[in-house]
């Protein structure tokens, strides 16, 4: 029961975060059908409606560099989990993001695993 | 002396009955549906099953040439940055703020002579007036959700909204002349409530016939709303710029 509790409740946060992202702007740049998982350092972690901005330092086969994603709003990363304090600059993180489709660096941040574990999103 | 200790009596008899009618009456009147909560979008309790707004593709919309034109000329002009309005933290407006309502969820105020729905995203807010507080159509202004008048037929809701001011970034646009009525009922499933709205907008300068939605919510108990601050960023960009121009700098 408690399974089939915990796949609806994932099912309908995945649901809010697509659709809630589509309300707010184009999601026609993203690949949403897709999910990378990307490793770095913060640089930047601005929370705010209607979305937040990042800045992550990424070290990969094309070199280190600063690439900037988006994440969802404020409100849904709380109910996502997010809380205040979780991550601040130079903390590792592992993002997981709906990739740009055209290739380049950046995305819309769907989920992320903080350094001490903490889990927000998908 | 017994004639009037029975006319006494008779009086303060006819009194008790009128004053019970009365309180009888005015409980009737106050007996609605109650709406108040918060509220999230359809859900069954069934994976796979969701309610919200019209399931399954949307049907194109029978738009006038006119109402053709004004979209395909906004969504030219936004296609390439994908922009939107919410992205600028301005609210869709009706009837896009109601069916849109439910990720973010909804709250419900209900009073007597008002009832006040908050919707989450945008803090976009809508006031639904009673009986002597609607006030005239000519001291009204157009907003992006117009001004609502309530009404009971039973126990369903009727809200009439007018003063809408033209909106083309959903998709039912609509002109300044659009009427948009909401018919709201409440059920129960499994033990939990469930809101339903039937929605009917009309408009002939942007529809050649009427267009309805159906839209459902389900309640979420102990449910909170946050305030859905969004124009902060931008005010702290506009500091930064402002400390850059500042004397001495």
């Amino acid at each position: 029961m408690n399974t089939v509790r915990l796949v609806i409740a994932s099912v309908a946060l995945i649901v809010l975060l697509v659709t809630s992202a589509m309300a707010h702007h184009s999601a026609a740049a993203q690949d949403f059908g897709r999910r990378v998982e990307i490793e770095g350092v913060i640089k930047v972690w601005e929370v705010a409606n209607p979305h937040g901005r990042v800045i992550i330092e990424v070290t990969d086969a094309k070199g280190k560099r600063d690439i900037e994603y988006e994440t969802h709003s404020r409100n849904n990363m709380y109910r996502s989990g997010y809380r205040d304090g979780m991550m601040k600059a130079g903390d590792k993180i592992k993002i997981s993001i709906a990739p740009n489709r055209d290739g380049s660096d950046g995305g819309y941040i769907t989920g992320f695993v903080t350094a001490k574990g903490d889990k927000v999103g998908n | 002396m017994v004639h009037r200790m029975i006319a006494s009596f008779q009086v303060s008899l006819a009194v008790l009955v009128f004053a019970s009618l009365g309180f009888a009456q005015a409980r009737g009147n106050t007996e609605r549906p109650d709406f108040s909560g918060v509220w999230t979008n359809y859900q069954s309790g069934q994976p796979g099953q969701r309610g919200g707004r019209g399931a399954g593709t949307q049907a194109e919309l029978p738009y006038t040439p006119e109402a053709k034109r004004k979209m395909d000329e906004y969504q030219a002009l936004v296609r390439p940055t994908g922009d939107t309005p919410g992205g600028y933290c301005l609210g869709t407006g009706m009837p896009g703020s109601m069916l849109g309502s439910g990720g973010y969820p909804m709250e419900v105020i209900q009073r007597a002579d008002q009832i006040t729905v908050v919707y989450e995203a945008h803090n976009e807010i809508r006031r639904i007036y009673f009986g002597n507080r609607v006030i005239p159509v000519a001291d009204r202004l157009p907003e992006r959700n117009g001004y609502s008048v309530g009404r009971w037929e039973g126990n369903t809701l009727v809200v009439e909204t007018e003063q809408l001011t033209e909106i083309v970034s959903q998709r039912f646009a609509h002109s300044a002349q659009a009427k948009i009525v909401e018919r709201y009922t409440l059920t129960e499933e499994n033990g939990r409530k469930v809101l339903t709205a039937e929605m009917t907008l009309t408009d002939p300068a942007f529809y050649t016939k009427p267009v309805s939605e159906t839209k459902r919510w389900s309640i979420v108990p102990n449910g909170f709303l946050m305030t859905y601050e969004c124009n902060e960023p931008l005010w702290e960009r506009h500091l930064e710029e402002l400390k850059k121009k500042a004397p001495g700098k």
